[in-house]
């Protein structure tokens, strides 16, 4: 035991495999997390389009027990056995309440388990490939969809940082202080996938989609980036861990209710940060190919787009890129808007003066909980939003918001001047 | 030293690929394969950037290059629907005007390559640019009045180890306080300074260049009304 | 052709920036969630139903009492009061299945059937359900009133065979009809 104990001693004071196997660690729980809010946020989606149409959505797939039957019991009903087996009667509260929730057949979960069913619906049917696609594009495209933006979610911070008797460890898998833009970076690749998609398929309508994609995600790039300026020119800093904290500290940027935020200066600030917001948010939705935006595969004029040609588990790439676009896109709203990790009102100074590992796990629930707060947003707004014309994309893109954008800039320079 | 072969090897490994790629950017005859390509050298000259601690250079070459025009360049070649380029008979004229117009960059880069601190003795090229990048920050620090407020080093990345790890092997006199300011410094902020003091003139001309392009892209473009 | 002018409605500089109206909107969607989660929807008081939103709760709770009298389900075929076939296998039905779902073999009529005027009845009679769209043109071509459209909406099937419904059992679920017909009765 203590050779054990020594040789982790040992192991994690060596600075390298300190940093690689911390890193490794919350590599692992990133994807993990990111995955399954994918997952969720199917599953999300599909609920609460139900609830706005006055419907109950996908509310039936559960765990079946007849699973169970196949394995050995030859009851039907395995609730009658366990009954039995507890000795309570058939006719006692315990078993209406059970047979209230469906035990008898299976164990409800609201329906969650639904977008797994469906995801190995798409893993097992049968993959098509055209024999007029350009093969090797064909099969890279959906690769290129799905990968940019879990790679970039490395930069993003879901706590703050913890001292340990090895080192310091912070939060995020990379650490690095060009955050924002490494996001951008990324997540501007995906256009490769959906280009390479639309031109692989070596037809019309998802040569069409392709092009839409493009030229939509590259003009929104632009409106993107300058909106932040404002926000990056009151932090200081390009490094994500450091914008969280500094919102942890002086209020988080669109509710600057303690520390420094309660300066006057701050408050003058919301106009060019709410209009950057604004701006940030719409772009994020048009950088993720959702309704309002979602140009490239808009059924009514294009079939399905750029991926009209695949199907099966390639099909499924695509549409989990989307949901993983989604999940990073709300991802980084929440840290530079909304506070990231940090809990609020001072909460985080005093967790972490308590206990580091307390605090951290508490933020990294507020973090969760924010996310799913924005998710339920992006999927609120697709299902109330009909969508854009073409030309009203474009305009909206380059005619109003570089223009507002630019002006936001130069706005923000003069408040933080006056007010300093 | 674990991390100094580290680096070397992906240093080589990601100039070899980049180098390969150059290669196929020419030698394809589709050109969407040289397309592809160009990204993938973009993107590992953008890799060996990061390698070398220049974070910002790195991300905005991705951003800008991979990310912006390489796609347009795409787009239209997509949209031209340009086929395959025929074989094409060479003359030697040709040829030696290519490899003398090619020699002549090679040359400037070699010699370029060979002036940068600590090329010529033994060390690896990303560690001796990270001994030079770290001497700058260094430099910077200490002129600088105000001391960089950000805590030191809290599980950096790779790259930032690396850059404190050199600037302390290659002067031992450097206390850790220096060497954190090593990594403490962004290099947003140091490139910043350089592109608008320094550099400040010729910046403002190649702009000026950039926007008479724009201006004579929207002229070219513009619809020509006939009333 | 008249030159029409589509009167476009005006909008405000408000309408133009498009947040109010966005707002406005998420307010529905947002109305129309909270109320079906809360199970009030709109309509929900005619439509006694559990659970969230107007929607059946489809194998726990049923349309049977409710399908209107003029519901189209799957084609049978009717007896009449006195147990006679009605079908004298003209086959006007299976021309005119747009879907061709019909398929008749005419045969002699029973010697023992109480009515040997009709002289035709069908050897078999076969509806392919797989085919069949439930347009109802069946029923409205027989001259005999003796296929009709039933209410039976639930058809699961395990095969394709099973999907083939022969005589039998179309006069099973098919029944009796009221009201006689007395076209073929032999001492008119």
């Amino acid at each position: 035991m203590d050779a054990i104990i020594d040789w982790y001693n040992s192991l994690m004071s060596n600075e390298i495999w300190f940093y690689l196997i911390h890193t490794l660690i919350k590599l692992v729980l990133m994807f993990a997390v990111i995955l399954a809010f994918v997952v969720l946020s199917v599953w999300i989606e599909r609920r609460v389009a139900g609830w706005i149409q006055d419907r109950p959505g996908p509310n039936r797939a559960g765990l079946p027990l007849f699973l169970l039957e196949r394995f050995g019991s030859k009851e039907k009903q395995p609730l009658k056995n366990w009954l039995h087996f507890f000795g309570i009667p058939e006719t006692s509260w315990i078993a209406k309440l059970c047979t209230w929730l469906r035990l008898d057949r299976e164990i409800p979960i609201f329906g969650l388990i639904q977008p797994c069913l469906d995801g190995g619906k798409l893993f097992l049917k049968q993959e098509t490939t055209p024999s007029y696609v350009r093969k090797f594009y064909f099969i890279l495209a959906p690769m290129l969809v799905l990968g940019p933006p879990l790679v970039a979610a490395a930069v993003v911070p879901f706590a703050s940082e913890v001292n340990t008797e090895f080192g310091h460890i912070s939060m995020c898998v990379a650490n690095l202080d060009i955050g924002p833009l490494w996001i951008f970076a990324i997540s501007g690749l995906s256009v490769y996938g959906l280009t390479l998609a639309g031109w692989s398929s070596n037809s019309k309508f998802p040569f069409l989609g392709g092009l839409r994609a493009t030229a939509q995600l590259i003009s929104y790039e632009v409106a993107m980036g300058l909106s932040i300026i404002p926000l990056l020119m009151m932090f200081g800093t390009l490094n994500l861990q450091q914008i969280v904290q500094f919102q942890a500290d002086n209020g988080w940027t669109l509710l600057p209710l303690w520390g420094e935020g309660l300066s006057l200066q701050r408050w003058i600030m919301m106009l060019p940060l709410g209009i950057s917001f604004i701006i940030f948010v719409t772009c994020v939705f048009a950088e993720a190919n959702r309704t309002p935006f979602d140009m490239a595969e808009c059924e009514t004029d294009l079939v399905a787009g750029y991926h009209a040609e695949y199907s099966s588990m390639k099909f499924a790439s695509f549409f989990m890129g989307e949901y993983a676009a989604m999940v990073i896109g709300s991802a980084v709203v929440v840290t530079l808007f909304l506070g990231g990790w940090s809990i609020g009102f001072g909460a985080d100074a005093a967790l972490s003066a308590y206990c580091d590992w307390l605090a951290v796990l508490c933020q990294f629930c507020m973090f969760i909980v924010k996310l799913l707060a924005f998710i339920f947003f992006f999927v609120w707004v697709r299902w109330t939003l009909p969508r854009f014309r073409w030309d009203q994309v474009m305009k909206l893109g380059w005619l109003y918001f570089l223009e507002i954008t630019v002006v936001n800039i130069f706005l923000t320079a003069a408040v933080l001047y006056f007010t300093k | 030293m674990f991390e100094t072969s580290l680096c070397q090897i992906l240093f080589y490994l990601l100039a070899a690929l980049a180098v390969l790629c150059a290669v196929g950017v020419v030698a394809y005859r589709n050109p969407v394969n040289s397309a592809m390509c160009m990204a993938v050298c973009f993107a590992m000259v953008a890799a060996i950037f990061f390698g070398m601690g220049a974070q910002f250079l790195g991300i905005v070459q991705l951003i800008v290059y991979a990310g912006a025009i390489l796609v347009l360049f795409l787009f239209v070649v997509m949209m031209l629907d340009i086929h395959d380029e025929g074989q094409s008979r060479g003359s030697y004229i040709h040829a030696a005007v290519g490899v003398l117009v090619a020699g002549f960059f090679a040359g400037l880069i070699i010699i370029t390559a060979l002036r940068l601190p600590g090329a010529t003795d033994n060390a690896c090229p990303v560690h001796s640019l990270c001994d030079s990048v770290g001497e700058l920050l260094i430099g910077e620090a200490r002129t600088a009045s105000e001391t960089p407020a950000a805590p030191a080093q809290y599980g950096g990345s790779l790259p930032k180890l690396n850059a404190a790890a050199a600037a302390r092997m290659e002067n031992p006199a450097i206390s850790d306080a220096d060497a954190a300011k090593v990594t403490s410094i962004s290099d947003v902020k140091l490139l910043g300074k350089c592109l608008y003091t320094h550099y400040n003139i010729p910046f403002v001309i190649l702009s000026f260049a950039l926007l008479s392009g724009t201006v004579g892209a929207v002229a070219l473009a513009r619809k020509i009304r006939k009333d | 052709m008249a030159y029409i002018k589509i009167k476009r409605p005006k909008f405000s500089i408000l309408d133009k920036v498009y947040v109010v109206e966005l707002v406005k909107g998420l307010a529905i969607t947002l109305r129309h969630m909270v109320l079906s989660l809360l199970g009030k929807s709109r309509g929900k008081q005619d439509f006694s139903t559990k659970g969230v939103g107007v929607c059946m709760q489809f194998p726990d709770e049923r349309w049977d009492a409710r399908l209107p009298e003029y519901y189209r389900g799957a084609p049978t075929l009717v007896r009449g009061e006195d147990g006679r076939e009605r079908c004298v296998s003209c086959q006007l039905c299976e021309f005119i299945c747009p879907a061709r779902a019909i398929t008749i073999t005419p045969g002699e009529v029973d010697a023992t059937s109480n009515c040997q005027k009709q002289e035709k009845a069908p050897a078999k009679f076969e509806i392919d359900m797989l085919r069949c769209i439930y347009c109802g043109m069946c029923q409205e071509a027989c001259p005999e009133q003796a296929i009709f459209l039933s209410k039976e909406y639930l058809i699961t099937l395990t095969d394709r065979k099973q999907a083939i419904r022969d005589k039998e059992t179309l006069y099973r679920l098919g029944g009796t009809r009221k009201g006689l017909v007395n076209k073929w009765n032999q001492y008119k």
